[in-house]
């Protein structure tokens, strides 16, 4: 089966730059169904409904509104949030190597392949190899549909595979779990390849701890930003009271009760 | 351990630690909780015929922990009449406390309060009865209840209803509305009594309240409608409370309920064990209307 490419690029750290495509490593097994008109099977669309006009809002009608409290939002526009998001960007730039071992399985996000592109074939067999043996990982930053994501790059049976990683401030507060981050150690290195060696001298040069407090998800800090610049700027917006739609049937039961409690009243 | 095998209806029963103080400050032992419900077992036996029994068991006592078992459990002996309902997660298998022998073995495994739905586990979407389960708030009492109960009892008679009112055996009234047609689902219940509470709550909104939350309650009573629910239990007719005291939920005639209401001292709307054994004796279960008088439920469309 074609593997489908999400995105295409190269992995680089230091003068090395290798090119890749990204591809999914799991597909999950969820059984999904289309809906469908049940009349003549026309895959149904979904629309967004206003429950106050009781009709279908087009889209340029529609903006998003971040909830503060029930009913008040501070309003975005398509443009603020742009111009918070991430440049798309076509390398997977390694920041530094980490022992795999390091990182908490909790901060795994998602699994994805790197498989070479024309021409890379060898520095990424190289680089498979040399952290397969060194047993680290690189850690980069990517951006994906928008976001900046953490992600680790590691050496999985002959392949590289990369996994997006959470954020330390996505992390629900575990105190123990700081100190599961330990230190790298060294190993017995035998004289390889000449090029081999150069390559694992970069490692060794950008190995670090795995210290994923270095790292925040920058949109969402800067989102944040907006939102509290906006708010004290522009203020919120409330929404309408909806006044409670009450059923046919229950508006005749609601005069007869009240009918009633009026003959009660009377007596009493 | 003190053991002893009895027989009922021809069939032997090991009940065990009859000596145990199941009512620690009152004094009440297992013995005593089995005679209970020997000597009141032709009044409840009715209420919880065919219903899906909820165990709420006190293995150690009304001052220790208790737990619900919904489950009938696994090791009952042979002749336990079961169902099987369908649960939030698949189908399960009830007890069914059709005779005295299952009441007195329901009993030993110290189940002091017996929770029954309002359907029969045969029908479960067809409630037998409207149920209004009022509640009294902070700085409300069970008179307030009363008061409450009599204004619904009117407005239902208003209505062509008749209705029918038992103490909780706590704080609290239950009123039941006898409907015994298999039309009404719970849905159709459950709509009714909201409306009903909410217009109590809008002609008496200083002692009523349709509102679940607390803050809403204080000095007022809560009608809960929301009891009209197939998943939902009520305390049957009869059981005993887990309480300090052995209360039980007691049938009370509305002319008592006024008299009761007049003389303003709530005690005497808390019905005890000795209590509820000498007046069933002498008149009878008052309740037994609620299984058999067919009414139908106003349909406004």
């Amino acid at each position: 089966m074609a593997l489908q490419e999400i995105w295409n690029g190269t992995v680089s750290f230091s003068l090395v730059a290798i090119p890749v495509k990204l591809v999914r490593a799991v597909e999950t097994g969820r059984v999904s169904f289309r809906m469908l008109h049940r009349k003549d099977y026309s895959p149904l669309a979904r629309r967004m409904y206003c429950p106050k006009e009781e009709k279908l809002v087009p889209p340029d009608e529609i903006v998003r509104g971040y909830e503060i409290t029930p009913d008040k939002y501070i309003v975005i526009t398509e443009k603020e949030l742009e111009s918070v998001s991430p440049e798309r960007s076509r390398t997977i730039e390694i920041l530094e190597f980490i022992d795999i071992k390091d990182v908490a399985p909790v901060y795994y996000d998602h699994p994805y392949y790197l498989v070479p592109s024309k021409g890379g074939e060898k520095a990424y067999r190289l680089l498979v190899e040399v952290m397969r043996r060194t047993n680290k990982a690189g850690l980069a930053k990517f951006v994906l549909r928008e976001r900046e994501y953490l992600v680790a790059v590691k050496s999985t049976d002959g392949a590289l595979s990369l996994i997006t990683l959470h954020y330390s401030g996505e992390i629900l507060p575990d105190e123990d779990l700081l100190s599961k981050v330990g230190t790298t150690r060294s190993r017995e290195e035998k004289i390889e390849s000449e090029e081999k060696s150069r390559m694992k001298k970069i490692i060794k040069e950008m190995t670090a701890d795995f210290n994923p407090d270095k790292y925040a998800d920058e949109r969402r800090k800067k989102i944040m930003k907006l939102l509290e610049k906006k708010a004290k700027d522009k203020g919120t917006v409330e929404a309408p009271e909806i006044e409670e739609e009450v059923e046919e049937g229950v508006v005749d039961l609601v005069a007869v009760l009240e009918e009633s409690m009026r003959k009660v009243k009377e007596h009493r | 351990m003190s053991k002893k095998i009895v027989e009922a209806a021809g069939r032997r029963l090991s009940l065990s630690n009859l000596n145990k103080d199941l009512y620690p400050s009152y004094g009440f032992t297992k013995a005593h909780v089995l005679e209970y419900y020997r000597r009141i077992a032709d009044s409840i036996l009715p209420h919880l015929k065919d219903r899906a029994l909820t165990l709420k068991r006190y293995p150690d006592g009304t001052e220790k922990d208790f737990f619900f078992e919904k489950r009938c459990p696994v090791h009952r002996p042979a002749w336990v009449k079961t169902a099987k309902v369908i649960h939030n997660e698949g189908p399960m298998t009830v007890c069914l406390v059709n005779d005295l022998e299952t009441l007195i073995w329901v009993e030993n495994l110290a189940s002091l309060e017996l929770h029954v739905p309002l359907a029969k586990a045969g029908s479960p979407e067809t409630p037998d009865s409207i149920v209004f389960d009022l509640d009294p708030g902070d700085k409300a009492n069970i008179l307030d209840c009363a008061k409450v109960a009599l204004i619904l009892r009117d407005l239902l008679l208003q209505m062509q209803l008749e209705s029918y009112a038992k103490t909780s055996g706590k704080k609290g009234l239950h009123v039941y509305v006898p409907l015994n047609r298999k039309e009404a689902t719970f849905e159709d219940t459950k709509r009714f009594s909201k409306a009903v509470a909410e217009v109590l709550q809008r002609n008496y909104p200083e002692i009523v309240t349709a509102k679940m939350a607390k803050e809403s309650r204080i000095k007022k009573v809560f009608i809960n409608w929301s009891q009209n629910d197939s998943a939902k239990t009520m305390i049957c007719i009869y059981s005993l409370r887990a309480r300090e005291k052995p209360t039980v939920s007691f049938p009370l005639e509305w002319e008592e309920l006024e008299i009761l209401t007049r003389q303003r001292d709530p005690e005497k709307l808390l019905i005890m064990h000795s209590e509820a054994v000498s007046r069933v004796g002498k008149n009878g279960d008052l309740f037994q209307e609620v299984l058999t008088k067919e009414q139908k439920m106003p349909h406004y469309l």
